[in-house]
């Protein structure tokens, strides 16, 4: 459930997935390509090897029509195995999720196991996995060991979420998948916060105002 | 949101204390040469008093405005690099806070975590803890059962072995149950003869003698002792069934085991056609013991030993021998009859082992008899050969 006060909505996204998928990277791209009416800078928590320990937190934000500031604080889990505790915190109190996996072949087992750690821990914070906003990117298309899109597109056939494919080190497919948890977010949440009603944002409003574009 | 959450929208007043501001807004009032107050997101003073008109400058910690520094004289580039500043300060501080923050949830929910697993497990031993009790009572039940059971069984086999004496017992007693009460009648008629004879006193010695009564006195006087003789019978029979059942002794005594001998030979009563009977018994110290138990023994031995002569299909003799030697009491009871297999002989002191038709032996007689020589502290053996008869040999210490 959105955060909400007098004045502003408050989402929170996360972005799940195994160790060293590019969660990151998809955030510092998404600063770079996105530019929405407020855009805070890319809070980061890495060690000296670029492994994200807690947390990076990407601020973004619009005003809508009525006076309401919609806010969407975009956060990435750590992917190492040992930080689970961790994982689980920052989880907690998702509103929508964006799943990275990484597209090398050798790299099936991790995403399985990362999928799998992200459904139990929705269960143990109290997330309604059945039901919250999710969409799943396979990144580093660009990668000679990767997986064909045709077999992963035949294997993910029966589930539900939308599938990106994307190269977050150049930003191919990171804005689009985000849209597309945009658009999975606001039908999830238009009606019982009254986006369209109450505040006069529409779908296309909601989807532009947080891009940025015209 | 819970206000320990670390993705709460932390404000300034949280992050600086009034300590912490303190130390940092008179140095920063000092560097922009002018007055200087810090508020909070909603305006309200958290340091200094800001003037009327003062110029504000938003500290942004996210994308929304944290705090201000507010200030009236300042140069308006000044207070804007002051601003920049404070913001660098208050991130760094916010990144630390919601790092520690994060740190705690995380610990907080593996501990939660550790505290759910530890109490499952603690379920799950209790559960255990419960099933094993309850298995210790339900195997002590079905002990308990069980026990009960064998002594069903044991009864039911003293019951087949009474069954048995009952059937030989009536044979005995039925029949000089029946020359007594023949000799009754007579008698009856007898006294008939007498009753007649007071109506003809007159008559004097001619009724007498049409009456016949020298004879009825003299039959009279026989029949009466036939009767004596035929109770006798019946009292001998009664108390050789009251020694064999032990009734009204104490369980221990000193006893002749050959006596037990005669007993039991009593007890199973005339052989049946075909089959001799043949006793030596040489004289034997008195043994402490039970003696009803032994007389079970005996004779639950030679009755095995005439079942087995009657099994072979001829005729044959059951030999019962004892003797004495410095060490104890010796006694052989043997047959001539089908013998026992090595299978057989194997298995044949095991409780319910039997060779018979379902319904007529229990597989009891000999498992008992050697519990009751165990309990006296001797020893029961057999052996058999197979056409050509078996054996029992039993010993009794009497050396202390």
């Amino acid at each position: 459930m959105p955060d909400q006060d007098a004045g502003s909505l408050s989402f929170k996204l996360v972005y799940y997935g195994p160790a060293q998928s590019g969660k990151t990277t998809n955030l510092l791209r998404l600063h770079d390509l996105l530019s929405p009416e407020l855009k805070g800078e890319v809070m980061t928590m890495e060690t000296k090897d670029d492994r994200t320990l807690f947390f990076d937190l990407l601020p973004l934000g619009f005003r809508a029509p009525s006076g309401l500031l919609i806010k969407l604080r975009l956060f990435t889990v750590p992917g190492q195995v040992a930080h689970d505790g961790t994982r689980k915190a920052v989880l907690s109190r998702a509103d929508g999720i964006v799943f990275v996996a990484d597209s090398d072949r050798t790299q099936e087992t991790n995403n399985g196991e990362a999928f799998q750690s992200m459904a139990d821990n929705c269960h143990r914070v109290g997330l309604d996995f059945e039901h919250i906003p999710l969409v799943v990117q396979f990144n580093k298309r660009d990668l000679p060991g990767a997986v064909p899109e045709a077999e992963i597109r035949e294997r993910w056939e029966a589930a539900p979420w939308p599938l990106h494919f994307a190269v977050a080190l150049t930003g191919d497919g990171v804005e689009a998948t985000f849209e597309s948890l945009l658009r999975a977010l606001y039908r999830r949440h238009d009606a019982e916060l009254g986006l369209a009603r109450d505040h006069g944002v529409s779908e296309q409003a909601f989807v532009a105002g947080i891009l940025g574009r015209p | 949101m819970n206000s320990s959450d670390f993705d709460r929208e932390w404000r300034l007043g949280e992050l600086f204390d009034a300590r912490m501001l303190e130390r940092v807004a008179p140095p920063l009032a000092e560097l922009l040469g002018a007055d200087l107050a810090i508020l909070d997101r909603d305006g309200a003073p958290l340091w200094g008093r800001p003037a009327a008109e003062a110029r504000r400058e938003a500290l942004v910690l996210e994308i929304e405005p944290a705090g201000y520094l507010a200030s009236s004289t300042a140069d308006p580039a000044r207070l804007h690099s002051a601003g920049r500043m404070f913001t660098a300060l208050l991130r760094a501080e916010a990144r630390y806070r919601m790092a520690s923050a994060l740190h705690i949830e995380a610990i907080t929910q593996d501990f939660e975590t550790l505290k759910l697993e530890h109490s499952r497990l603690l379920a799950s031993e209790a559960r255990y803890r419960k099933l094993s009790e309850e298995l210790e009572a339900r195997v002590e039940a079905q002990v308990a059962d069980l026990e009960a059971r064998q002594q069903q069984l044991y009864q039911a086999e003293k019951l087949a072995s009474i069954g048995q004496l009952a059937a030989g017992t009536a044979h005995e007693i039925n029949n000089p149950l029946g020359f007594v009460s023949s000799n009754l009648g007579s008698f009856k008629l007898y006294l008939d003869k007498f009753a007649a004879l007071h109506g003809r006193l007159a008559e004097g010695e001619a009724a007498w003698q049409s009456l016949d009564l020298d004879f009825v006195l003299e039959d009279g006087a026989e029949l009466l002792a036939d009767c004596t003789t035929g109770l006798e019978r019946i009292a001998r029979i009664v108390a050789d069934l009251k020694s064999f059942s032990n009734e009204g002794r104490p369980p221990t005594e000193l006893a002749d085991l050959n006596g037990c001998l005669q007993h039991a030979v009593s007890v199973v009563g005339t052989p049946p056609a075909g089959i001799q009977l043949h006793t030596s018994l040489a004289p034997l110290p008195q043994l402490a013991c039970n003696p009803g138990h032994l007389n079970q023994v005996f004779f639950s031995l030679i009755r095995n030993a005439m079942q087995a002569i009657q099994d072979a299909g001829r005729p044959g003799t059951v030999g019962i021998a004892s003797e004495a030697s410095p060490a104890g009491i010796h006694i052989r009871i043997a047959d001539d009859g089908v013998g026992m297999s090595p299978a057989q002989l194997a298995k044949a002191f095991e409780p319910f082992y039997t060779t018979r038709a379902i319904g007529t032996g229990t597989g009891l007689g000999l498992s008992t008899a050697r519990n009751i020589v165990l309990a006296h502290h001797g020893s029961i053996e057999l052996a058999s050969t197979p056409g050509a008869g078996t054996t029992a040999t039993l010993f009794f210490p009497t050396a202390p």
